[in-house]
């Protein structure tokens, strides 16, 4: 199974170029239904109130960090579902194992490119 | 009842007050005043420059390839010219490195002009670290940053690469240490 390319997608970092960034590789690879929001409280406010096909969040935001959101979203039981890739700088063995922990789908550290954005979101969705 | 030795006594005065002279001339090489009101926040002016050039050159060359990638190829000449324009808009925006630079130079002279000052007054002075924060609020960020697993961007080589990151997410890690379990188990309070 590939992802659904008509899918909305909430990308969440608080840096509005790095939100530029995936929203144009996201274009690149067919997805046009993408939505921003600036750290985890505003993401999981969008997110009670629209259905996700993905959520792409960064780490280290305030004041709700990618983490927290994550949690978040793996305790609702209206959002458990819901595929979560973590883009982040923090790249520390120990942040990947808290984030799997805490139900992550993948993890992609920053700087990346458009293939390794397109090989994690094929990833989850093959899962 | 033992008789006070007065020399004694005049001796030991005098090393105190030697010792405060000093101390006294070492707190005033800090320059705090200078540090505080003057260089800390230029560096901090500089910094923030930065951030504002490093932003107005991504936000410059996102537009430029976003244009670019937008363009009407229907006419090669005219597709042709347009692109060249844009390119040439990039490389003018990445001029911004060797400002930046200058800017990265002038904040590392003041981080050194501190760090000659802090050293000085740390070996004239055998001053031992305490523990603990500053204030409430480095406290309350310390701890925060310490549950919630935040270090900010790795050095080249420090933090774990893609593939390292991928063999972890789908299960094929080896052993975390025990520094890794350890951090997992830590209560949030």
């Amino acid at each position: 199974m590939s992802a659904d390319v008509s899918m909305p997608i909430l990308i969440v970092d608080d840096y509005k170029t790095m939100i530029r960034i995936i929203r144009n590789l996201l274009k690149q690879l067919g997805f046009e239904d993408v939505d921003e929001a600036a750290d985890g409280s505003e993401a999981l406010n969008k997110m009670r109130g629209r259905r996700y096909g993905l959520v792409i969040s960064d780490w280290n935001m305030e004041p709700m960090t990618g983490y927290e959101l994550l949690k978040e979203v793996r305790s609702d039981p209206a959002l458990v579902k819901t595929p979560f890739i973590m883009v982040t700088a923090e790249s520390k063995t120990e942040n990947v194992i808290a984030a799997k922990k805490a139900g992550v789908n993948n993890y992609i550290v920053k700087p990346f490119n458009a293939q390794t954005l397109r090989s994690k979101i094929d990833a989850v969705f093959a899962d | 009842m033992a008789l006070i030795d007065d020399s004694a006594i005049r001796r030991e005065l005098k090393n105190i007050a030697d010792y405060i002279r000093s101390l006294r001339r070492e707190i005033n090489a800090l320059q705090a005043n200078d540090l505080r009101h003057r260089r800390i926040p230029a560096a901090g002016h500089e910094l923030a420059a930065i951030v504002e050039a490093t932003e107005q050159a991504s936000n410059t060359i996102m537009a430029c390839a976003e244009a670019a990638m937008a363009a009407d190829p229907s006419d090669p000449a005219a597709y042709r010219a347009f692109v060249a324009d844009r390119m040439t808009a990039v490389f003018e925006a990445c001029a911004f490195q060797d400002i930046t630079g200058q800017r990265v130079a002038k904040v590392v002279e003041t981080l050194e002009h501190i760090e000659a000052r802090v050293s000085r007054f740390a070996e004239a002075t055998g001053a031992k670290d305490a523990g603990g924060h500053a204030s409430d609020k480095e406290a309350d960020e310390a701890e925060r940053k310490l549950r919630l697993f935040i270090h900010g961007p790795p050095l080249a080589g420090d933090g774990a690469g893609q593939s390292e990151i991928d063999a972890i997410i789908e299960g094929e890690a080896k052993s975390a240490t025990q520094d890794d379990i350890d951090r997992l188990f830590i209560k949030n309070s």
